[in-house]
């Protein structure tokens, strides 16, 4: 059920990110990363500021104050001294306790974001001329004979080597080569049916599939711009190993810190012009 | 309406403040990066020169292909400039003749005198004689492991790889005038000399080692290899056991030094064929490779993990490497090349600054580090054909093409050096000069023809280059076209330790290696490497017994006389000419010199069991290794090339004239360290 609600919530996502998302395939990678996080920034903290008691945070901050005024003043007063730095604990909790609710407001619209994020700048499309491992995962079904499996030819791709079955770990290889830039799909037979997968293929950023995934929740969250395999399906996921996108601010290893540094950085600048208090 | 207490407010002075000093500290930044510049800028005023380095080029070779019109682009230069045979050095040995072009001067002033060498205190233990790594000494013990720790109080000395090569690069002299130098896989340079003014920058070439700290050593994985597995000479043969069509393999590292008793690190791969579609699947650290036999997999990281005590984080060290699958079945058969350093995060420095092959890779990917890069041990071990060895030297030859367009897009003026390997390990394969040899020492006659084509054509390739950069600079620039020697087939081979045990010289007779069962009270001379004759020399050696001067004298000259007159079973002169190292090489770094150096007639070459002291039952044999053509003879006989396009006053130019020659051209007159003379200059 919940894996089925992450579907429709990522099929929502995926029409509003192709469009607001539109500019990152013509903007330069470090451009793209910085706006999204900065507007990202901005946005959490526009969100905290309606969704978080701010009097009681303004209340909270000033007690917090007070004790640090406390402890300076009265440091020779051992007593005085732990009851602050207790007060001061509890500050914190009770702090952190205040952003439970927006914090909880936003996670579900964060993750979809992230994944949306991680299509563009995971990792990078093949180039042309590029070879790349796709992988078919093969439900494990001991009574249910292997269904036969083909990869079948399409234009813009050229099949490589393989297919390379591993029966002990339900999945089948092959090498591709991308010999034309644009979204291209994969087909395999499937026994009697037809299954497809996305393939990108191109310079600079287009969105970037590495996995079709199964009917499972996590995989959904983290891959979702194809719909998944439904759990009664004779295949489980397909993935190609698209390249690493080398970036500091927009590169598959990075991409993630970059834009919780300069959203969190974002959201600090801009507290003095939305007046919110964190 | 009044403003909330809370609300913050714009503090004009504060404001003003900060302005001031983000400004202050912009000017200081801008300042600091404009003086760091200025000092940085290239004074060679726009002047260019470019020295193409194409190891063992053989002038022969080139001018008959020059006179066929096959070399149309060498034709054109040396019509504008100059072609002319370059003395090579004694020995014509890569590592020798290379430091010479360094150093503008011969051995005495480099200390290397062959590609092995022995301390004369260990007796005759080898090492390698550009580089040489030092046990560290001290170390912490904490449980199985041991750690060096540099710094206070602990102040151990971790292992340290020292550059051998002794005496002043010409580098140093434009670095010291602030011209840029840029040397791409510079041989007899590892580890790579440091640049004291920062114009100078380098990637190490022929000596550069692979992770496991040899000269290149391949791993081969199939379902005959021996079952304990076998090491031999620059590789490693483990066997595979499918269960099913899967198998589980190691790639074995580097040792982790942090342990009492250092054991390879390995890294596990699984192996899936799949004989159907004749292809098979890797798994290498959550990477997938599917290949077909004959196809190359693309560079693999390998990541080594060293384990470490309790609390520090387990160190890393990152390797590269592909994987050649040469059959499915019936016998599995998979090539994997030595581990590389990884160029993206070099694990040991292999470039002056380190950072600058980082810089290289950042916009060319993964490449070959390891000097040698054509794979010559898996043909002589039988583990690549001719195509695949062919192959995969096309394969460096095409990466060495990838960062030759890199070093000449990114070169401005100044210096530009760039080496080729693929001439030299190619012709020690393929390399036969019909005229002179009617008969292929281990070929038949049609595929020998074949095999020298593959020369030819390479000849051709780097032609194409050498006309590339002729169009861009040949109106701006200086350009050489240098090779360190040449080439002759090797078909008969002489061992020197045998030759000394026949004569008495080294005992006692059943003796089979000088490393293990040589009688050194009775022994007055040994061979080590490839060239080199050492005498026992009391006071010298550990175990000396010939007393120097007049005995020492007597010893000599019997030696040079009697290696003269070697004749082989024909009738041929095996032996052109024997040098003594006193006569021939003068400087500061004599100390391991051998006493005598054997020039080798050509079509001979020391066997290959005298290289680490060997003995064999005959003294004179048949080589028949796929090795079949070589450059160790008499250095008159091996001749390198020198082509440029400005005219040569010079008649006779040698390896030690060029780096004269390049600080001429720079306007910098030639240093009292060399004893070369620029070419440029009657």
């Amino acid at each position: 059920m919940l894996t089925q609600l992450v579907v429709w919530l990522n099929a929502l996502a995926g029409g509003i990110a192709g469009v607001a998302l539109a500019p990152v395939a013509w903007l330069p990678g470090w451009l793209s990363a910085t706006a999204i996080a900065v507007a990202t920034g901005i946005a959490m903290l526009y969100v905290f500021k309606h969704t978080s008691n701010q009097s009681a945070i303004q209340r909270t901050r000033n007690r917090i104050r007070a004790n640090l005024l406390a402890l300076s003043l009265f440091k020779d007063d051992l007593r005085v001294g732990l009851r602050c730095q207790g007060e001061l604990l509890a500050g914190a909790v009770r702090l952190l306790t205040l952003s439970f609710v927006p914090m909880l407001v936003m996670l579900a619209p964060m993750c979809l974001l992230l994944g949306q994020l991680s299509l563009w700048y995971q990792a990078r499309p093949l180039a042309v001329g590029e070879e790349a491992v796709v992988t078919l995962h093969l439900a494990n079904r001991d009574e249910q004979p292997i269904p036969e499996v083909r990869l079948q030819e399409a234009p813009g791709i050229a099949l490589g080597a393989g297919p390379v079955r591993v029966p002990g770990k339900h999945l089948i290889c092959w090498n591709i080569v991308a010999q034309e830039p644009g979204i291209h799909h994969l087909t395999f037979g499937v026994g009697e049916q037809t299954v497809t997968k996305q393939l990108a293929v191109g310079d600079g950023f287009l969105p970037t599939s590495l996995k079709r995934p199964g009917w499972n929740l996590t995989e959904v969250l983290l891959h979702p711009h194809e719909t998944p395999f439904p759990a009664e399906s004779p295949v489980q996921s397909i993935e190609v190993d698209f390249p690493e996108r080398l970036s500091w601010t927009s590169g598959s290893r990075s991409w993630l810190a970059y834009w919780f540094l300069v959203s969190m950085a974002a959201g600090f600048a801009a507290r003095p012009l939305l007046n919110v208090k964190i | 309406m009044t403003e909330p207490a809370s609300s913050p407010r714009v503090n004009r002075r504060a404001a003003l403040k900060g302005a001031a000093a983000v400004a202050g500290a912009g000017t200081l930044a801008a300042a600091s990066y404009w003086i760091g510049s200025v000092n940085r800028v290239s004074r060679s005023l726009g002047k260019k020169v470019i020295v193409i380095g194409i190891d063992g080029m053989d002038p022969r070779l080139c001018r008959s292909m020059m006179a066929a019109g096959q070399l149309p682009n060498m034709t054109k230069m040396a019509a504008a400039g100059g072609f002319s045979s370059l003395g090579t050095s004694i020995p014509p040995q890569s590592p020798v003749a290379w430091a010479n072009f360094i150093n503008g001067a011969g051995p005495g002033s480099h200390g290397i005198f062959d590609f092995i060498h022995r301390h004369p205190h260990e007796q005759c233990a080898p090492f390698f004689s550009a580089a040489e790594t030092l046990p560290g000494e001290g170390f912490l013990e904490l449980g199985e492991h041991q750690l060096q720790l540099d710094f206070w109080p602990f102040n151990h000395h971790p292992p340290e790889t020292v550059l051998r090569r002794q005496g002043v690069p010409f580098w140093d002299y434009l670095d010291a005038q602030k011209i840029t130098s840029v040397f791409y896989d510079l041989p007899s340079n590892y580890p790579p000399s440091p640049s004291q003014y920062g114009h100078h920058r380098c990637i190490s070439g022929m000596g550069t080692p692979d992770m496991l700290g040899t000269y290149g050593t391949y791993q081969y994985f199939s379902e005959d290899s021996p079952s304990a597995g076998l090491d031999e000479g620059g590789g490693r043969r483990s066997r595979l056991k499918f269960e099913g069509d899967s198998a589980r393999a190691s790639l074995v590292g580097p040792d982790n030094s942090l342990l009492k008793n250092p054991t390879p690190i390995t890294v596990d791969f699984e192996v899936h064929r799949d004989r159907a579609s004749n292809a098979a699947l890797l798994e290498v650290q959550g990477q997938k490779i599917v290949l077909k036999p004959g196809q190359w997999s693309r560079w693999t990281r390998l990541d080594f993990a060293l384990s470490t005590p309790f609390p520090i984080p387990t160190q890393h060290a990152g390797g590269i490497c592909r994987f050649l699958l040469q059959e499915v079945a019936p016998n599995f058969r998979l090539y994997v090349t030595p581990i590389n350093v990884d160029p993206s995060h070099p694990a040991v420095p292999v470039s002056e600054p380190a950072s600058f092959i980082e810089d290289v890779s950042r916009d060319l990917g993964l490449f070959y580090t390891t000097g040698f890069q054509e794979d010559h041990k898996a043909r002589s071990n039988g583990v690549f054909n001719d195509d695949e060895f062919r192959r995969q030297a096309t394969l460096v030859l095409e990466e060495r093409l990838n960062l030759f367009d890199y070093a000449v897009q990114n070169y401005e003026d100044g210096l530009l050096f760039f080496y080729f390997s693929s001439s030299d390990l190619q012709s020690h394969m393929f390399w036969w000069n019909p005229e002179e040899n009617p008969k292929h020492p281990s070929r038949s006659t049609p595929e020998a023809l074949s095999r020298y084509q593959y020369v030819k054509d390479l000849y051709r390739r780097l032609d194409g280059i050498i006309g590339d950069i002729h169009d861009r600079y040949g109106g701006k620039a200086t350009v050489f076209v240098m090779s360190d020697h040449g080439f002759a087939n090797f078909g008969r081979q002489f061992n020197v330790n045998s030759w000394l045990r026949d004569f008495g010289y080294l005992n006692p007779r059943e003796c089979t290696s000088i490393l293990t069962d040589v009688d050194w009270s009775r022994t007055r001379a040994y061979g080590l490497g490839i060239n080199g004759l050492y005498l026992n020399l009391k006071g010298r050696e550990r175990d000396g017994v010939v007393e120097p001067g007049e005995e020492q004298e007597r010893l000599t000259k019997q030696l040079i006389a009697r290696l003269r007159a070697v004749r082989d079973f024909n009738g041929e002169k095996v032996i052109r000419n024997v040098y003594r190292a006193s006569e021939i090489y003068s400087g500061n770094a004599t100390a391991l010199a051998p006493d005598l150096i054997i020039g080798y007639a050509r079509g001979y070459r020391a066997s290959w069991e005298t290289c680490l002291g060997e003995l064999t039952p005959d003294v004179l044999l048949d080589n028949t290794a796929a090795w079949s053509a070589d450059h160790c003879a008499d250095a008159l006989e091996v001749p390198g090339i020198l082509c440029c396009n400005k005219p040569l006053a010079s008649s006779d130019p040698s390896l030690v004239d060029i780096a004269p020659s390049i600080l001429n051209e720079f306007g910098l007159p030639t240093p009292a360290t060399m004893t070369g003379r620029s070419l440029f200059q009657t």
